[in-house]
């Protein structure tokens, strides 16, 4: 009996699978094998420059003739090797820590980071990553060897305290030294100005951004019944509510907010991506090679 | 409608519980995570729509069950307050009413009944009431009712007796009472002149501590009161001619001054002598009368005194024994040498009033008619006999009789022989050879050893060559030894007579002691005592019981009164047949029939304290007594019970009220939207923190 590839990204099934690696490997196959098509597009074989050797370096690689000129070891490399350097910024924030039904959010964001690194390494680029919160926590510069460090980095991280993107997002834009894609995975728990300045911070630098929204069924729906006290995920403080009679007041506020974020997004020449976490994985895989195309990083 | 317990009422102060838990709003304990309240801390709600409540339904159910569990324990009844309220509830009173002698005295008994009629007045419908008449035997004359009625009628035919007083009887037969009373507040009244000399017998009563014990007293402060209170009689032979010596006391207790008092000596029926005495305001006076010829028999005489408030204790009824000889059979064994028992007759025969006659028997002719005839068996070295004339020996001496066995020569030899149960044999002591033994130690107080009391030297003298030496038994009486510890008198009182062995040599060639100066008042004593002659007292107290001596079968009984009495005796013996002296004067003995000489005659007087009219504190009532737990905690409910509890069984309708309304309060918050709600509450919050 044979299993649907669109099966293998469902993200409860996914949920269960603890070895990060495993599990990326596993999205990015099933989606590849679901593309029909090169898991080599963009691949190019052309060079595009010397650099020294470094131990670890594959051998095969080493310039022979520029050995036999310069008398030292040089590695040529590719465009395809250096196609774009993308930066996956996650938000650790406690307001991550949220599932009404599904799967947690943070855990698809994990998820979801893990399988856009391994898919960047199939597909060349160059990966970095940055946890953050109300401070920047870790931060992996990009490079074709990092993946590694990345899923260790994702497997360690935990959602904990406030988070706000402009706090951190210098440092992220920091990371790649040369301008690359900044894919940030928040719940975007911030109004949209300070996120559209973030957001320009890192275009100004020549960074492609892509905004991957995560949101959870009971936040776009607010299904609650009953009188409930509430509790912030990120400060703790407390509110009774009888949600039946906000709900509708809350649905506007956040519609208006998608809304907002979304004309910021655009203003800023952002990709802004709302993904649910009871939606499978790739959609969002999907649009990480559409942009990565249509951005014109890819050489 | 009222409640039994109000202060529980307080407890309505629990209503504010549920109010407070519905305005804290319990989800405070298990918030809903929620990613962020941005937008929620925006919405436009008022504190007070956030803390006000809710569910009003809810509400309402568990403060009604809260109410009526506070009413529950309130204990509410329906009625009125004073039928049911443990302050006001029906009152259970035990009426003790003195019938002593005392309450005759004046106005006493006319003073009592009218506290009894006052109190009685003083009952409510249904209160309970029982009547108590005591003297010094309590009687329950009349047990719970509410018929006041009846108890009255009961009360007006009591009258006072020629009876002491007993406290403890009244107390205890009232605690018997009470310990069957419905349930009511209990209460126990003494109408009594409470006289100290009743409280003999109260201690170790066991009072329980729920019971009221009042008393009404009554007697006025006038207690004067003049009484025979002792007599002495004895009988004097001058020559051939017996005569009766009577010596009385009389006792006067606070007299107002002194009075002079004729008191007259009656003898069987008839005034022979008289004297006139001056009786101080308090103090006894002695009267002797001369001595008076003896009438033959016994007599009955009476010493009486002026009547004066309290006449029931102005006379004084005595008897005197009959002047007959003491018939004593003298068992004497087959072998018996000729002189043997010579020192022990010709010392008995000395004595006079009384004489002694001496009926030699052999072993083997002691039938029932010697018994009978005597007062008093002496085996003279012999064993009792036995079978069934040993049997008939035992209860001769349980009767009354008295036995007397010498341990000679003959008994001493054999070791282990059983003497009527008092000691055995164990041989022979020979001290010939050290100059024989004397008297070691002997119990001067007793009986037989009156005579040496002033001269015990004379004790001393006698020597003992060869003597039996006897093993005592359990519960016997050594009441002499000789100088090497060996027994030589034992006593054993055997119902009401009594068993003595002697080991000492009677005759002149084991000892000297027939030779001695003590051989005769000895022997003498021993005689007297023996047989029982000077324990007869002359007069005895009402109250007592009396088994009449020398009645063996079919005992009948002349009371004071005239009226006849047919003890009941039981299979074991006349021995049983005894009877209580309720009344003073003489009571009279016969057997099967009242005809002829009565076999036996006692004189009853009213006990000597019954004239002492010294009153008691109230409080000395229980001082001996002993508190027990409330009685009514034991007790099941009779049928006032069973109606109390049907006007008080409201708690349990409550209970059961509230007991419906908290499972319509669990149906009601699990159903429905607080149901769901509960339920994605804990979702939430399990899946949130998992």
């Amino acid at each position: 009996m044979s299993i649907a590839p669109s099966t293998l990204l469902d993200p409860a099934l996914l949920a269960r699978i603890a070895d990060l690696p495993l599990l990326a490997r596993t999205v990015v196959d099933g989606f590849l094998h679901g593309l029909h098509r090169s898991a080599r597009k963009g691949l190019s074989l052309d060079f595009a420059e010397h650099r020294p050797y470094q131990p670890g370096d594959d051998l095969r690689r080493i310039d022979w003739k520029a050995y036999a000129r310069t008398d030292r070891f040089y590695v040529k490399e590719y465009d395809a090797d250096t196609n774009a350097a993308c930066v996956l910024a996650l938000d650790c924030s406690g307001s991550m820590d949220y599932a009404s039904a599904g799967v947690n959010k943070f855990a698809y964001a994990r998820m979801l980071v893990a399988s856009l690194a391994w898919l960047a390494q199939r597909q060349g680029d160059r990966v970095g990553l940055a946890t953050f919160s109300e401070q920047l926590l870790e931060a992996i510069p990009p490079s074709t060897r990092h993946l590694q460090m990345i899923l260790h980095a994702l497997a360690r991280a935990a959602p904990k305290g406030e988070g706000t993107i402009p706090v951190g997002v210098d440092r992220v834009a920091d990371l790649a030294s040369r301008p690359g894609i900044v894919i940030i995975v928040t719940d975007c728990y911030d109004e949209p100005a300070s996120m559209g300045r973030a957001v320009d911070t890192l275009r100004a630098r020549g960074h492609d951004v892509l905004v991957f929204h995560l949101i959870d069924p009971a936040e776009e729906e607010f299904g609650f019944t009953g009188p409930l006290v509430f509790e912030d995920g990120e400060r703790g403080t407390r509110l009774p509510l009888r949600p039946e009679e906000t709900r509708e007041r809350y649905l506007a506020l956040w519609k208006a907010h998608r809304e907002a974020l979304q004309k910021r997004m655009a203003a800023s020449g952002a990709d802004y991506v709302v993904l649910r976490t009871d939606r499978p994985l790739d959609a969002a895989l999907h649009r990480y090679l559409d942009h990565r195309l249509s951005s014109g990083r890819v050489r | 409608m009222g409640f039994l317990v109000p202060a529980f009422l307080a407890g309505l102060v629990a209503l504010a519980v549920p109010l407070l838990m519905h305005l804290r709003d319990r989800n405070e304990e298990s918030p809903t995570r929620f990613p962020s309240l941005m937008f929620l801390v925006r919405l436009p709600i008022r504190s007070a729509d956030r803390r006000r409540i809710t569910d009003w339904p809810l509400l309402l159910l568990r403060a009604l069950a809260v109410a009526l569990l506070v009413f529950a324990f309130a204990r509410p009844y329906l009625g009125s307050a004073a039928a049911v309220s443990t302050g006001e509830r029906t009152r259970a009173v035990v009426l003790a009413m003195d019938r002593s002698l005392s309450m005759g005295h004046g106005s006493t008994w006319a003073s009592a009944l009218d506290s009894a009629r006052a109190l009685l007045d003083g009952l409510a419908g249904g209160d309970h009431l029982s009547l108590v008449l005591f003297d010094d035997d309590a009687t329950v004359a009349h047990g719970w009712t509410t018929d006041h009625a009846a108890v009255r009628a009961v009360l007006e035919t009591a009258a006072p007796v020629a009876a002491g007083t007993r406290f403890g009887s009244a107390l205890r037969a009232a605690r018997g009472l009470v310990a069957a009373a419905p349930p009511a507040a209990l209460e126990v009244v003494l109408v009594s002149d409470l006289q100290r000399s009743g409280l003999a017998g109260t201690a170790g009563l066991d009072w329980p501590s729920d019971v009221t014990l009042r008393t009404a007293l009554v007697g006025g402060a006038q207690r004067a009161n003049a009484s025979v209170s002792a007599v002495d009689v004895r009988r004097v032979l001058s020559g051939d001619r017996a005569t009766v010596q009577v010596q009385a006391r009389v006792t006067a207790r606070e007299l107002e001054a002194e009075r002079p008092v004729r008191a007259r000596l009656v003898l069987d029926g008839r005034e022979v002598a008289s004297r006139e005495l001056r009786l101080t305001a308090s103090g006894e006076r002695t009267v002797v009368f001369d001595a008076v010829p003896a009438p033959a028999g016994v007599v009955r005489g009476a010493v009486v005194i002026d009547a004066d408030a309290l006449p029931g204790d102005d006379t004084f009824h005595f008897t005197v024994a009959s002047d007959d000889q003491l018939r004593l059979a003298l068992v004497v064994p087959d072998d018996l040498a000729r002189d043997e028992t010579l020192y022990l007759e010709r010392a008995l025969a000395i004595g006079r009033a009384p004489g002694v006659r001496l009926e030699r028997r052999r072993p083997g002719t002691l039938d029932a008619a010697t018994l009978d005839r005597a007062a008093m068996v002496f085996l003279w070295d012999i064993a009792p006999p036995a079978g069934a004339a040993g049997d008939r020996l035992s209860a001769w001496v349980r009767a009354g009789g008295g036995l007397v066995v010498h341990v000679g020569p003959r008994l001493g030899a054999r070791r282990g022989v059983a003497l009527a149960g008092a000691a055995t044999t164990a041989g022979l002591a020979d001290r010939r050879a050290g100059g024989g033994a004397v008297f070691g130690e002997h119990r001067p107080d007793h009986p037989l050893f009156t005579p040496f009391r002033s001269t015990p030297a004379a004790l001393g003298a006698p020597r003992f060559f060869r003597y039996a030496r006897l093993e005592p038994s359990a519960g016997t009486d050594v009441l002499a030894r000789l100088d090497d510890g060996s027994p030589a008198l034992l006593e054993r009182r055997e119902g009401e007579g009594r068993v003595i062995l002697n080991a000492l040599p009677l005759d002149a060639r084991d000892g000297d002691l027939p030779l001695q100066p003590a051989f005769l008042p000895l022997m003498r004593r021993l005689a007297l005592h023996g047989s029982g002659f000077e324990s007869l007292p002359s007069a005895r107290a009402t109250g007592e019981s009396w088994m009449p001596r020398g009645v063996r079968r079919e005992p009948v009984i002349v009371r004071p009164d005239g009226g006849i009495l047919r003890p009941e005796s039981s299979a074991a013996g006349p021995t049983d047949a005894a009877i209580v002296l309720d009344r003073p004067g003489f009571y009279e003995a016969y057997e099967s029939r009242v005809d002829g000489v009565p076999r036996a005659v006692v004189a009853a007087n009213v006990p000597p304290g019954e004239s002492d009219l010294t009153r008691a504190d109230p409080r000395e009532l229980l001082l001996g007594a002993t508190t027990s737990e409330a009685i009514k905690a034991n007790e099941g409910p009779g049928a006032a019970a069973i109606e109390l509890e049907t006007r008080q069984r409201g708690w349990r309708v409550l209970l059961g009220v509230m007991a419906a309304l908290l499972v319509a309060e669990t149906l009601l918050g699990a159903r429905g939207w607080r149901g769901q709600a509960r339920r994605a509450t804990m979702q939430n919050t399990g899946e949130t923190r998992g």
